[in-house]
């Protein structure tokens, strides 16, 4: 018996039994981003694929499955995509510019051993995939996030039909500014656990402080976990603008 | 009143100094503190490209293969103001080297030491990266700071708190001998969860009860993660990405699993425990069934969202490693469990962890509301 499949089944019988049909359709959403995800390495695995290209694309797709799959279509779903597209393509610019400034592309020494059977010149763009892994690690948590700021402010809006534009931004900056510390700790979280045996191994080496943090591992986790925190800052301001010109727009 | 007032917007103003010192004084330092360094820095002047090849593999990945001389001065150390010359190579994908540009501090071995005047020659060892790791860090604090406000700070605050905690957490397993890393990882589990969760929420019911179900949940999920790997004879898992370590592998591993799924299930026991209380507080009357049909109702809208952010951040890093195996010519399977394998194992007990939370969280919380009702 393999573990992932006993997991994965484990999961969604947890799932059914407590969410009933919704349950279902979560972990069906849940499979249907695994599969979007290994399609889009499929494409990137041709070298005359653009990564950047592919991982919109990528982004596009699993915002789809996760707002309107789960939600169905409607304002808060619609104002919700467009945050999340507008988000990642800011910060996308800016984690390319800072990939390619301070050259953390690329494999870090604790794997060059394990690849030193490999050819590492296959033509694919290691400061642009650095670039792709940074947005796709936050992809989740931006959708989550501005879903979570969109659907509260249209029933701010119906209970409040006469609020302005610069009212409703304003209930939702505050509905974002909520979200924040959560959100923030569930990335933080994440990333230290999926970052620990590295941890452990710098430990280990007793490198020095200058070490660690001029290392490329080291700097590409913190920054990793810094533009996960800087993207999720950023969803609030562009979710609450976007829900507030949707709801005014058409009275 | 006014006395009040003046007070807070003084204090205020010192924060804001103190913060803009602290910013302009961490970015002055880290540019110019190459003497701290006992590695000689080479800042690069000139960066000529001397030739470019084409090179092409046994599986048809085709790259450019570029050699570039380079010209700097070091920085700091007995050669300090010395030229330095250094080779580089690069090729396009950049999966291990990299294109130096003029402007950049590298860190060098110094091979050779000629005549008095004479270029001295090195190879390159790393680039100097402190100064953009604190510039991107700025860039952090300054955007959750702007758009959060009081919340953006303590978001901070108790990243460098929990951060603060893991390093302490991991020096103590690394220095004792024989201390069990998953002991060591409940017990930081137990400090995050208390501090992370009283920091957001103060001293209340609604924190004792998103804290009792925070833990209870993450170690039901670490609980139901080893049952599974225990009946299947860890059969599936590979552990290849881990070897760097000389430690054992599945300790580290469901140590990581078990902090990994905290943020999670973390914010899922507030969630819970927060709207079942102001089901509550706005209906004191509330029958017991009433909350836990709306719990659940509300655990629905959540636990797919929160299953999905942790999926993400976990599948997400292995992508350039499984692009390197594929374009190696290795199988998709092969590749696949290579590469992902602990990181779906992860992502799943995550999300186990997650769904388990929303039942523990309802029963917790009611068991405070009943405490509550009976004292009244």
């Amino acid at each position: 018996m393999n573990v992932l499949i006993l997991l994965a089944f484990m999961l969604c019988m947890a799932m059914v039994m407590i969410g009933g049909k919704k349950g279902a359709v979560s972990f069906l959403s849940l499979f249907a981003n695994f599969l979007v995800l290994l399609f889009t390495v499929y494409m990137m695995n041709d070298p005359g694929n653009d990564p950047i290209l592919w991982v919109i694309i990528a982004c596009v797709l699993i915002s789809c499955i996760n707002l309107f799959f789960i939600n169905g279509i409607n304002t808060t779903t619609i104002a919700a995509f467009l945050s999340t597209v507008a988000t990642m393509i800011v910060l996308l610019v800016f984690i390319l510019f800072m990939t390619d400034l301070t050259m953390i592309n690329g494999f870090g020494e604790e794997e060059i051993d394990e690849l030193s059977l490999l050819s590492l010149y296959i033509g694919i763009s290691f400061v642009e995939l650095a670039a792709a892994v940074i947005i796709i690690s936050t992809i989740g948590a931006i959708t989550d996030i501005s879903i979570s700021i969109s659907s509260p402010m249209r029933e701010v809006h119906l209970h409040n039909p006469g609020l302005s534009r610069s009212e409703l931004v304003h209930a939702g900056f505050a509905i974002g500014r909520d979200l924040l510390g959560t959100s923030t700790n569930t990335l933080f979280f994440a990333f230290f656990g999926s970052y620990l045996a590295l941890l452990i191994w710098f430990k280990d080496l007793s490198y020095s402080l200058g070490d660690i943090i001029n290392s490329k591992i080291f700097a590409a986790e913190m920054i990793t976990i810094l533009c996960a925190g800087i993207g999720i800052a950023l969803v609030i301001p562009i979710a609450s603008w976007i829900t507030a010109y949707l709801l005014t727009r058409k009275t | 009143m006014k006395q009040l007032f003046k007070n807070t917007s003084t204090i205020r103003f010192s924060m804001y100094a103190v913060l803009l010192i602290s910013f302009i004084g961490s970015l002055f330092f880290v540019n110019h503190n190459h003497a701290f360094y006992s590695q000689p820095i080479a800042t690069i002047t000139e960066a000529v490209v001397e030739d470019t090849e084409e090179l092409s593999d046994m599986y048809g990945n085709e790259d450019v293969l570029s050699s570039q001389q380079l010209l700097g001065v070091i920085q700091n150390g007995e050669y300090k103001g010395r030229a330095i010359e250094l080779d580089n190579e690069y090729s396009l994908s950049g999966a291990n080297d990299h294109e130096y540009r003029t402007g950049q501090d590298l860190f060098v071995f110094i091979d050779g030491a000629g005549e008095n005047d004479a270029a001295l020659s090195g190879t390159i060892d790393n680039v100097k990266r402190d100064h953009y790791v604190l510039a991107i860090t700025w860039v952090f604090i300054f955007v959750l700071l702007v758009i959060g406000r009081k919340q953006g700070f303590y978001s901070i605050v108790s990243l460098a708190l929990n951060a603060a905690i893991l390093s302490f957490a991991l020096d103590i397993y690394i220095r004792t001998e024989n201390a069990g890393l998953l002991m060591i990882a409940g017990i930081s589990v137990l400090l995050f969860t208390v501090t992370s969760l009283l920091l957001v929420n103060g001293f209340n019911e609604k924190t004792y009860a998103a804290i009792l179900s925070t833990v209870a949940g993450v170690f039901a999920a670490l609980l139901l993660a080893s049952f599974a790997i225990w009946t299947s004879g860890g059969n599936g898992l590979n552990y290849e990405e881990m070897q760097f370590l000389s430690r054992p592998y599945e300790v580290v591993f469901m140590a990581g699993l078990f902090i990994g799924s905290l943020g999670a299930v973390m914010d899922v026991g507030i969630t819970m425990s927060a709207s079942i209380f102001t089901l509550y507080e706005k209906n004191p009357d509330i029958s017991i069934e009433a909350m836990k049909t709306s719990g659940i109702e509300i655990g629905k809208d959540i636990m797919g969202t929160m299953a999905n952010i942790l999926f993400f951040v976990y599948i997400s890093g292995s992508i350039p490693m499984l692009l390197l195996y594929l374009s190696n010519g290795a199988a998709w399977p092969f590749a696949f469990s290579i590469t992902l394998s602990l990181e779906i194992a992860r992502a799943l007990a995550g999300g186990l962890g997650i769904v388990l939370t929303i039942p523990i969280g309802i029963y917790t919380s009611i068991f405070f509301i009943k405490i509550k009702r009976a004292a009244q």
